[in-house]
């Protein structure tokens, strides 16, 4: 099959003062038996910016994603964070070394309040009781408050995640994601299916993270949203990456949207 | 007559520890342990030996009771927890089945088939419990601490992270938590408690023998919590009471063959649970729809 | 000699455990359903096939047909009247897992009701040993268990491999999205799966009706046995999971040479938290994936 040739185009993506390349992958691989889900993915995600990771269905985008935060083990290759290697280490562990991620299935704590999922987040330590006392405990309060203020749940804090309605879920998960102490957010499909009140919410949120440094990576379908968003787009097709580089020339180059509408 | 609601109450009381404990591991953590009778087991055996070699008291006879459990659980939970909840299942199943061939082969600790008789009353500072109305209130007052000890548990910061990896493991992961660990933990935890109600059992009995850790009593605990319900800390009471109830209550209708009434007792809650599942996943007694969690 | 008739009785019985063990696998591994009344699927059969035989005084043939039609039946109208409600309503593990177990119950208690509680067994011309050699007693039913096994996997594996039903059963195990391109809908798929895993139980409980009898509680047995062995051969894979019922019976027979037969579900635990605590993944696994 005749791939397109695009080079990395890693020279036109602006540089904005302060932004550094935390999280490297190197020549990823992952083999299922015979599939071959990922195949030689090498690339860069840097803070300050949103990077958006786009492609047809079945491409391998949360695939790549599970194989960061250690969900799947990759079959060979690197994942470098902040200098150290992530290959092997448990989810647990990567989530604590400041990664964290939504899911596409939001997969949101049901049975527990708005209130109690959020906090959860923030009660990482596996003893009976978390460390740093009565004072802790007040900050973790004090920040969940402030993050239900930020996303609009404030009112919603005792209602349990089964019951919320679809837009108030969504923004439990990013709720949620705001707890962490992460520099590295993986988002999978966070804004799809908002309405337009919602979606200016969620896009201010995403930028004032963005502007505090933390690194952002996003799996998003709707092409609006990611003309809207990013700041650099790679794009993925049947696991491999095809491109990577400024909106402009991803998104105005015909062989991609070829793949990416299905036309090959 | 108050002789007959004396043993009820007491074995209602016992009972309901089972399964309070066997719940936190069901409802709150997500684990199911078909092997929930082999701590009662081991809880009644280890306080009998002690009460019998060293000494009745019942500051000594249940805390170490209470330690072999936890051991025995640790040694269990910890590489069965490391994988899929599917794991844990077959392995408390098959360590359910293997505790009864223990329970009765190991003559010197267990009795073998005859079983451990004699058991001396268990001593609350040197003063005997004897009379059924004291065992009532020696009973009540445990479950009253289990239910305390739950309780906190649950509305900590662990039992917050127990109630995560329930309701999603992966999100769970994601959020930095030591799954495996944590589960161990309330396993370790539950079956300590259990040797708990294992202890008052032998006291209360003055003979054990396997017949009363079989699979069928990890059946029975385990309908208690299912029917009665799992979100909260009354309804693995409730569904205590109502089967421990239902016994009785069938002697009442006549025409029911007596020598049939385990099977039909069976049958009542294997379909119970059949139709709970279909129409009311959350058994008799619901966390309340809207509010906070039990 | 007593070492050779522990190894042939163990073929016989790791024969058995392998067709019960592969039934439940192809229904775990296809649907994800954890289908743990599949040990009452093999009780239904076992007892219907001695009550045809026994009872009724019937040919053989219509034994296996009458047994066979209970377990598809059986199979079948659970998918369709049990877990196919809960998995509209919610689904959980816990739900799915309870009911089943629910199933169990009532059907373990109904045949105990019904046919009694003691062990019963089926005798035939072909359950009647021949010396063979001095110490070595061997019935045609070894041969036959064994034979019939492989002719089953031989059957089963062709359906998976040669017929778009079969084709549509294996891309349900991997991924629910890819079955919509076979044109089949998952519900029909899912009755398949039921179908066939609970037909493969069908020889499996015919040979223990004929050998070492039947009693209720049975099906606990069958259950951890075919749990066992799903995990040790490695979940997703049916020859995994047959293996690992044929290596599960060799061990118990061949470990009756020391010890006596009341330990062997210790043997069955022990081999199963061997295989947790080194190999979780099985012999023919995946990676795990959360």
């Amino acid at each position: 099959m005749n791939m397109p040739h695009v080079a990395h185009n890693t020279a036109t993506a602006q540089p904005v003062a302060g932004q550094e390349t935390l999280l490297k992958v190197r020549n990823l691989q992952m083999d299922f038996g015979g599939l071959k889900a990922i195949q030689d993915v090498s690339m860069d995600l840097r803070s300050g910016i949103v990077t958006t990771l786009v492609g047809p269905n079945g491409a391998g985008k949360t695939t790549l994603f599970n194989m960061i935060t250690g969900h799947l083990k990759p079959t060979s290759g690197e994942v470098d964070w902040m200098g150290d290697s992530l290959l092997g280490m448990p989810p647990w562990k990567i989530a604590r070394k400041g990664i964290a991620r939504t899911f596409q299935d939001l997969r949101l704590f049901t049975h527990m309040t708005v209130e109690e999922n959020v906090l959860t987040v923030m009660e990482q330590e596996g003893w009976l009781w978390q460390s740093g006392g009565v004072s802790a405990k007040v900050a973790r309060r004090e920040k969940v408050a402030s993050i239900l203020e930020r996303t609009g749940l404030k009112d919603k804090a005792g209602v349990r995640a089964v019951d919320l309605a679809y837009a108030e879920r969504k923004f439990l998960s990013m709720a949620r994601i705001m707890a962490t102490d992460a520099r590295l957010w993986l988002l999978d499909e966070p804004a799809s299916g908002l309405d337009p009140n919602s979606y200016g919410l969620f896009l201010e949120l995403l930028r004032s993270e963005v502007a505090n440094g933390i690194t952002v990576c996003i799996i998003e379908h709707n092409l609006d949203i990611v003309v809207n968003i990013s700041d650099r787009i790679a794009f993925l097709d049947q696991g491999r990456l095809l491109a990577d580089g400024a909106p402009d020339e991803i998104l105005n180059n015909p062989e991609l949207a070829a793949i990416y509408f299905g036309e090959r | 007559m108050t002789a007959y609601i004396l043993n009820l109450l007491v074995l209602i009381s016992i009972y309901a520890i089972l399964s309070t404990t066997l719940n936190f591991i069901i409802g709150y953590a997500g684990i199911f342990s078909l092997a929930h009778a082999v701590f009662f087991g081991i809880g009644a055996y280890t306080s009998a030996f002690v009460a019998m070699n060293l000494t009745p008291s019942f500051f000594v006879a249940i805390p170490i009771a209470m330690a072999v459990a936890a051991l025995t659980s640790l040694a269990l939970a910890l590489p069965a927890l490391r994988v899929r909840g599917e794991y844990f299942v077959a392995a408390s199943l098959g360590l359910q089945m293997l505790a009864v061939t223990l329970f009765s082969e190991w003559k010197g600790f267990t009795g073998g088939i005859g079983g451990v008789i004699g058991i001396p009353p268990v001593e609350l500072f040197g003063f005997a419990v004897v009379k059924p109305w004291q065992f009532l209130v020696l009973t009540l007052a445990c479950l009253g601490i289990v239910i305390v000890v739950i309780r906190r548990l649950v509305h900590t910061s662990f039992g917050r992270s127990l109630k995560s990896i329930r309701d999603s493991e992966s999100a769970a992961l994601a959020s930095g938590k030591n799954i495996t660990i944590i589960k161990t933990l309330s396993v370790v935890l539950s079956s300590a408690l259990t040797a708990l109600a294992g202890g008052l059992y032998a006291f209360y009995m003055a003979f054990i023998n396997v017949e009363s850790f079989m699979l069928a009593t990890s059946v029975l605990v385990m309908a208690m919590v299912i029917i009665g319900g799992t979100g909260t800390i009354l309804g693995p009471i409730v569904g205590a009471t109502l089967l421990m109830l239902l016994p009785g209550a069938l002697s009442y209708l006549s025409f029911l063959p007596q020598t049939e009434i385990g099977s039909i007792q069976q049958i009542i809650y294997g379909a119970a649970m059949v139709l709970l599942m279909i129409y009311r996943p959350g058994g008799i007694v619901s966390p309340k729809a809207g509010g906070g969690t039990a | 000699m007593l070492l050779l008739q522990l190894i042939l009785n163990g073929l016989q019985v790791g024969a058995i455990y392998a067709l019960t063990a592969a039934g439940f696998s192809l229904i775990f591994g296809s649907t994800k359903i954890f289908h743990f009344a599949h040990g009452a699927t093999f009780t239904i059969a076992a007892y219907l096939f001695h009550y045809a035989l026994t009872n009724l005084g019937l040919h053989w043939t219509l034994g296996v047909a009458i047994a066979a039609a209970s377990a598809v039946v059986f199979g079948i109208a659970l998918d369709r009247f049990m877990y196919a409600p809960i998995q509209r309503h919610e689904g959980s593990f816990f739900t799915v897992f309870v009911a089943s177990f629910g199933i169990g119950i009532v059907v373990e208690n109904v045949i105990g009701m019904v046919f009694g509680r003691s062990f019963i067994s089926v005798s035939t011309s072909l359950s009647r040993s021949v010396e063979l050699l001095p110490d070595l007693y061997v019935s045609p039913l070894i041969g036959l268990a064994v034979i019939t096994a492989v002719v089953c996997f031989v059957a089963v594996h062709m359906f998976l491999m040669h017929t778009h039903a079969g084709m549509a059963l294996r891309a349900l195990s991997e991924n629910t999205e890819l079955v919509k391109t076979f044109g089949l809908s998952p519900r029909r798929l899912s009755a398949y799966a039921f179908a066939l895993g609970s037909v493969l139980v069908v020889p499996a409980a015919i040979f223990t009706a004929a050998s070492s009898g039947l009693n209720p509680a049975v099906g606990h047995h069958v259950m951890l046995i075919s749990l066992a062995a799903t995990i040790v051969g490695g979940i997703g894979s049916i020859r995994g999971a047959a293996f690992a019922g044929l290596l599960i019976g060799m061990v118990e027979n061949v470990a009756l040479w020391q010890m006596g037969t009341q330990w062997s579900e210790a043997i069955t635990f022990a081999v199963l938290f061997f295989f947790i605590i080194f190999r979780p993944s099985g012999f023919f696994g995946r990676a795990a994936v959360s």
